[in-house]
């Protein structure tokens, strides 16, 4: 069996995806937002964002509205086809493995 | 080194539940600003008729304002820039059941006219909660036709402003606690 996507198998990266996978194709979401959907520290957050940014899963938006600096947040096509793969392989795992009960 | 197969069913799950606080709170962002919308249309537009009750033009004209402002938040909150034809599909449904119901049950005063609507629109609102698992749109939908059954039956004389205040009030109020979730 393949290795797991290295850069999504990570708790936080994985909520992160999630809660963007949930999103219609090209919808934004704020990093305050997202910050409170996966109950992660800013520091912590947009360190993930960044990775996820670096290996081309995501696109960040940083603009003004007003004076107040604004980050969104979006999924890309190449992340949406690595999420899905990711949880291709986890429901293969599920499914090649028998539930822990059959287990002798 | 692979996952086991607990380790990948929690993963799932985690999955799961991030996805679905997600689409709660995006449905909740996309449906903020409508209930804000309707809020002040009923308050100017129950408000109107309890002051002047013979402008009773106040309310087509509400209504085609609301919709072309329905529209236009649909197409400026859509990123592909597009109009679901199903929201169209959907008016038009309204429509037809609304004039199917009063043919049928024709309402013989003003004041059952002026409740149906908000219970009428406290149902859709629950029902977009359940199917959506919007716990807030349910709970903003049960407290309109409360509201509104509230009124009709224990302040029929001040039945249109209580509308205005308490129904447009509480759909702004709902719209705002929608945006902060």
């Amino acid at each position: 069996m393949e290795q797991p996507d290295a850069v999504i198998h990570q708790p936080l990266r994985l909520k992160i995806m999630a809660a963007l996978k949930a999103l219609p194709d090209r919808e934004q979401i704020e990093f305050v937002r997202l910050r409170a959907l996966v109950g992660a520290t800013e520091g912590n957050l947009g360190a993930h964002i960044v990775t996820l940014e670096q290996v081309g899963y995501i696109d960040v938006e940083k603009d003004f509205v007003g004076k107040k600096p604004r980050t969104r947040v979006r999924l890309v096509r190449a992340g949406r086809r690595a999420f899905e793969n990711y949880i291709a392989y986890l429901r293969e795992i599920v499914e090649a493995a028998p539930p822990p009960e059959n287990r002798r | 080194m692979p996952l086991s197969r607990n380790e990948a069913e929690t993963a799932l799950r985690d999955i799961s539940t991030a996805e679905r606080a997600s689409a709660t709170t995006y449905g909740y962002r996309r449906a903020s600003p409508y209930l804000v919308l309707w809020g002040v249309v009923w308050a100017v537009g129950y408000g109107v008729t309890y002051v002047r009750p013979q402008y009773t033009i106040i309310w087509p004209v509400l209504v085609a304002l609301g919709m072309i402002a329905s529209f236009w938040i649909g197409w400026k909150s859509d990123p592909a820039g597009k109009v679901d034809c199903r929201y169209v599909a959907t008016l038009l449904a309204v429509f037809f059941f609304v004039m199917a119901v009063f043919a049928v049950l024709a309402p013989r005063t003003n004041a059952q006219i002026s409740a149906f609507f908000p219970i009428l629109v406290a149902l859709f609102y629950s029902l977009i909660g359940i199917w959506t698992r919007g716990a807030r749109m349910v709970f903003a939908g049960v407290v309109v036709a409360v509201l509104t059954i509230v009124g009709y039956f224990w302040f029929p004389q001040i039945f249109l402003l209580w509308m205005a205040a308490v129904g447009g009030g509480a759909l702004i109020l709902g719209g705002l606690w929608l945006r902060s979730a």
